[in-house]
């Protein structure tokens, strides 16, 4: 629900909630007040009523006593002259407003009477209750003559003993009715009973409505006695009591309706008045988030929102700038103001996704030894060089193209030719904007740069495959020594075979497609067999017989040279074992990487290995590179101190390449060093070159360490590095590395150097029956 | 009450001229009781002679005005008496009668009026004062010499001459008519006994014995 509905909807049920509970406590208050009222009127009307009838009988009373005492009256009475005696009661029954006057005797005989008609007839008298007592003022009671009800007073006339009653009746007729029931405020019905069947005798209201439902009655027995049994019905209509008080609540209900309307419209007003400004924010917010920060906040207002709004006034300022720092920080390259690779490349799929026709070529630029720059002078000249350089490749004319800084000395650019062929001038404008010597404070810095090219030929190209593209061409240049190389095909590597190389290494691993190669060492002095260094080879079910070099380096990467290792040493001592059963013992070199150097378990797999084939651990070298110890010596130290306690041997690699330092090699468990192929060849070529490998042999053997040449391919290099005192060679002159069976017939009939048992600490006892076996 | 002594009392009266009559006849006493034993005053005692025709007289009988009350209250009288109506009171008063026996009527006076009345029929006469609800006064005509009303203690002595006597007794506020007896008075004192049934409220008293 929008937040307009909701507030207005919450305001208008809530007053409703509240005006519905005031009409209804109303509502009911009036109804019981009415009824209250109702209740209350009648029995102070009821009381007024009885006081009324009381009063109307003892003034009655009073005047009927004083026609009684009337002395004419009485003189009359004592006449006992019968028309006489009509004439003075009718003349008395007007003088006092009596209807009918009735002489009896004190017995109660009528002795004479005026406008009585039950004598008609029937004769009458009093009744007792009529009469009432001689000594008492007289009495009161009602009757009912002739279908009318008379009050009937009832004194006696004294001469001046009660000699005669005189009753009068006065009517109780619609006047009467209507002055009770003007002074009770009630409607007043007198009812008779005559033989079990009530009949209204006179009402001041329409027959049958003091019976009604809707109406509140009070029945009051005014007499019992006779044929006179008469009751008053005081009511009073509930809906004439009720009446004001309906009016007053049709009077709320219409205030009620008013105000709710009046308080809808207002809550619809005031909810719109916020969820408007509220709106138009939202839409500005929205647009902000889409990227327009120039959105106008058009809430002009004092209160809350328009605090709001001019919040996000200035939030889209400071928004905005950020945004265009961050950009600037995102796609620019802060020292030379040119976009960074990120931009490129975005640059660059822009232009490709452009209109075809005309190539698109793509240049990465190297500055040549950049780095002695900021090493000898500086960083600040080194910053000052390639802004310079910026600015220069940025000048270079293209028709739609983007120059971008790299890394540190590293730019690209690309632009639009005119055709392929203008790709190779292009470059060469490039390398000439870069060849001029650059001035940093009056002080010429010779710089020259290298450039690969290439040109999107491929309409699939992507900017990234231009940019390895050209980088691989870049690689080409550099290694060509050119300062310009293009890209072509034969300088992609076959991308695809490294990604299966991985999987195709298990499967050869397991599969059995790994071979062991040995190559023969000599020991130079006599010529003998001195042992063979393991070589890998992997029979590639397609590519044939692959050499170390097409998978190792990317073993190397992966880590998976520890497999690899495993599986030689394992094969490799296996073979060992075999020839030192078959009597033949020859000690075995299995080459380690870096990588196993770096793991602590290499001293307890070598020696799990060893005990598992049963042999003798001098009959096992382990060689390494320099580099396997530089990177952690510490570790390395550790590592190869847990073999070198085996009994097993450890050779280095490549000796003379590296950066080994003396000392380290002094700590190391090591027993021989294999100068680096690259010092034999030398030696044949150069002779400065004999006195370093001869200061190699000299220093190895001042260490302490047997000596090994490798690479030996003439006689001339062979007696040569004997008379400089080298202990063991290898090479094409005695033999290529060869698969087992050949290497097993090349072996034979060669004499052999004998292996000398030196006693070892085996980890395992099972294994110190293998080591006493003694002489090799 | 103190113009009562300038009146002789009327039983006074008569036992003066029957003692100086008849010096032989006997004293008859009669006592009035009420059935719960107590005194009955003003109750009238009437003795008719049966055997001899009684003396004629001419006697005169005074009833006064007193405090809005006539006094005696009870009056017995021979028929032919006059009776004088003064008014000692300072407010006019007006007597009246409407009694068969004796119906009259004396205009608002006050003093003494100006001529007396003759009661000339035995009966009952009821006085009344017409401006004075309240006031009643009996008077009993009688033709025999022979009559008395009882004092406070209830009884009255009479000196009768020996014979039959017819006794008649009547009270204002008896309920009911006390019948009439025979009575033989010889030389010895007789004492009677009347008993009566009183109510001092009753508004209207018992019939008069004829």
């Amino acid at each position: 629900m929008a937040l307009r509905t909701r507030i207005a909807v919450t305001f208008i049920l809530l007053l409703a909630a509240v005006l519905a509970a005031a009409l209804g406590a109303v509502s009911a208050t009036n109804h019981s007040n009415a009824e209250r009222e109702v209740q209350r009127q009648l029995n102070v009307g009821t009381s007024v009523f009885s006081r009324l009838l009381e009063s109307n009988r003892r003034q009655l009373t009073q005047a009927a006593q004083a026609v009684a005492a009337d002395y004419g009256f009485r003189e009359a009475v004592s006449t006992r002259d019968t028309d006489t005696l009509v004439s003075v009661l009718e003349n008395s029954g007007k003088r006092i407003g009596a209807a009918m006057v009735v002489l009896t005797t004190l017995d109660g005989e009528v002795i004479a009477a005026s406008g009585l008609h039950v004598t008609d007839g029937a004769p009458f008298s009093l009744s007792p209750e009529q009469k009432g007592s001689l000594a008492g003022d007289g009495s009161t009671s009602l009757m009912v003559d002739n279908g009318r009800i008379y009050q009937l007073v009832t004194v006696p006339v004294r001469s001046p003993l009660p000699v005669a009653w005189i009753a009068m009746g006065f009517e109780l007729d619609d006047k009467a009715a209507h002055e009770l029931a003007d002074i009770t405020g009630l409607a007043v019905t007198l009812a008779v009973n005559s033989g079990g069947h009530w009949t209204d005798v006179v009402s001041t209201v329409p027959a049958g409505a003091a019976r009604q439902s809707d109406v509140v009655a009070r029945r009051i027995e005014m007499s019992k006695w006779g044929n006179a049994e008469v009751v008053a019905i005081l009511s009073i209509s509930l809906a004439d009591a009720r009446a004001p008080f309906e009016r007053l609540t049709k009077v709320l209900f219409l205030i009620a309706a008013v105000s709710l309307i009046a308080s809808a419209a207002a809550a619809f007003w005031l909810a719109r008045n916020i969820t408007r400004p509220l709106q138009d924010l939202t839409q500005a917010v929205d647009q902000m988030r889409a990227g327009t920060y120039d959105v106008a906040l058009s809430v002009q207002r004092g209160d809350e929102l328009g605090v709001l709004a001019e919040g996000l006034q200035l939030m889209q300022t400071a928004v905005h700038s950020r945004d265009q720092s961050i950009r600037r920080l995102a796609y620019e390259d802060s020292l030379t103001g040119l976009m960074n690779r990120t931009a490129f490349g975005a640059a660059l799929s822009q232009a490709l996704a452009g209109p075809r026709g005309a190539p698109i070529a793509v240049a990465v630029i190297n500055l040549d030894r950049f780095r002695r720059i900021n090493e000898h002078l500086g960083y600040s000249v080194g910053d000052a060089v390639l802004t310079k350089m910026a600015a220069r490749l940025a000048a270079v004319p293209s028709v739609e193209g983007a120059v971008a800084r790299l890394a540190a000395d590293q730019f690209a650019a690309f632009a639009r030719l005119r055709d392929a062929a203008g790709l190779q001038a292009w470059g060469t404008s490039l390398v000439m904007a870069l060849a001029e010597p650059v001035f940093v404070e009056a002080q010429p810095i010779d710089i020259t740069a290298t450039l690969g090219l290439t040109l999107a030929a491929d309409a699939a190209a992507t900017a990234d495959e231009l940019m390895r593209c050209a980088d691989l061409a870049l690689e080409h240049a550099r290694r060509e020594k050119r300062a310009l190389a293009i890209y072509e095909e034969a300088l992609k590597p076959a991308a695809r075979d490294q990604l299966s190389l991985l999987g195709e290494l298990r499967h050869a691993v397991e599969h059995d497609e790994l071979r062991l190669y040995f190559q023969p060492k000599i020991e130079l002095k006599t010529g003998r067999v001195a042992g063979a260094e393991v070589l890998l080879r992997w029979q590639h079910p397609t590519r044939g017989l692959l050499g170390p070099a097409d998978f190792i380096p990317f073993a190397e990467q992966t880590g998976f040279i520890r497999r690899l290792t495993r599986w030689t040493l394992d094969h490799a001592i296996a073979q060992g074992a075999e020839w030192q059963r078959a009597g033949k013992p020859l000690g075995l070199a299995v080459n380690i990487s870096v990588e196993d150097v770096g793991d602590v378990r290499l001293d307890s797999r070598v020696a799990g290995m060893l005990t598992r084939h049963q042999l003798p651990p001098p009959l096992l070298t382990l060689e390494l590179t320099e580099s396997g110890f530089i990177e952690d010596p510490t570790r390395a130290v550790r590592v190869l101190d847990a073999v070198a306690a085996l009994g097993v041997s450890l050779s280095i690699d490549d000796f003379g390449t590296g950066y080994s330092s003396l000392s380290h090699l002094a700590r190391m468990p090591v027993h021989e060093v294999k100068i680096d192929r690259s010092f034999v060849q030398g030696l044949e070529s150069d002779p400065e070159f004999a006195s370093v490998v001869r200061s190699a042999i000299d220093m190895g053997h001042g260490l302490g360490l047997k000596v090994v040449a490798e690479g030996i391919e003439t006689e001339e290099s062979a007696a040569r590095l004997r008379d400089f005192g080298c202990d063991v060679a290898q090479g094409y002159l005695y033999a290529k590395p060869m698969p087992l069976a050949a290497f097993e017939t090349w072996l034979e009939g060669r004499e052999r150097v004998p292996v000398i048992a030196v006693p070892v600490d085996f980890p395992a006892e099972d294994l110190t029956d293998t080591v006493s076996l003694g002489v090799y | 009450m103190t113009k009562l002594h300038r009146h002789p009392r009327p039983a006074a009266a008569l036992l003066a001229v029957l003692c100086a009559s008849a010096a032989f006849a006997g004293t008859v006493t009669v006592n009035a009781t009420t059935r719960a034993g107590t005194a009955a005053e003003d109750t009238v005692i009437v003795f008719d002679p049966l055997d001899a025709a009684p003396p004629a007289s001419r006697n005169e009988a005074i009833i006064d005005q007193v405090n809005k009350k006539f006094v005696p209250r009870v009056s017995v009288v021979r028929t032919g008496t006059t009776i004088t109506f003064p008014n000692s009171d300072r407010i006019r008063h007006q007597v009246y009668s409407f009694s068969r026996t004796k119906t009259f009527d004396l205009k608002l006076y006050a003093g003494s009026p100006k001529t007396p009345v003759i009661f000339d029929q035995p009966g009952l006469v009821v006085l009344g004062c017409n401006i004075h609800d309240s006031m009643v006064a009996f008077v009993g005509v009688v033709d025999s010499p022979y009559f008395a009303k009882t004092t406070d203690s209830g009884a009255v002595s009479l000196n009768l001459p020996p014979g039959r006597y017819r006794l008649r007794a009547w009270n204002p506020n008896a309920v009911a008519a006390i019948p009439a007896r025979e009575v033989t008075v010889a030389a010895a004192p007789l004492s009677i006994p009347v008993s009566l049934d009183l109510d001092p409220a009753s508004a209207a008293p018992a019939a008069w014995p004829e």
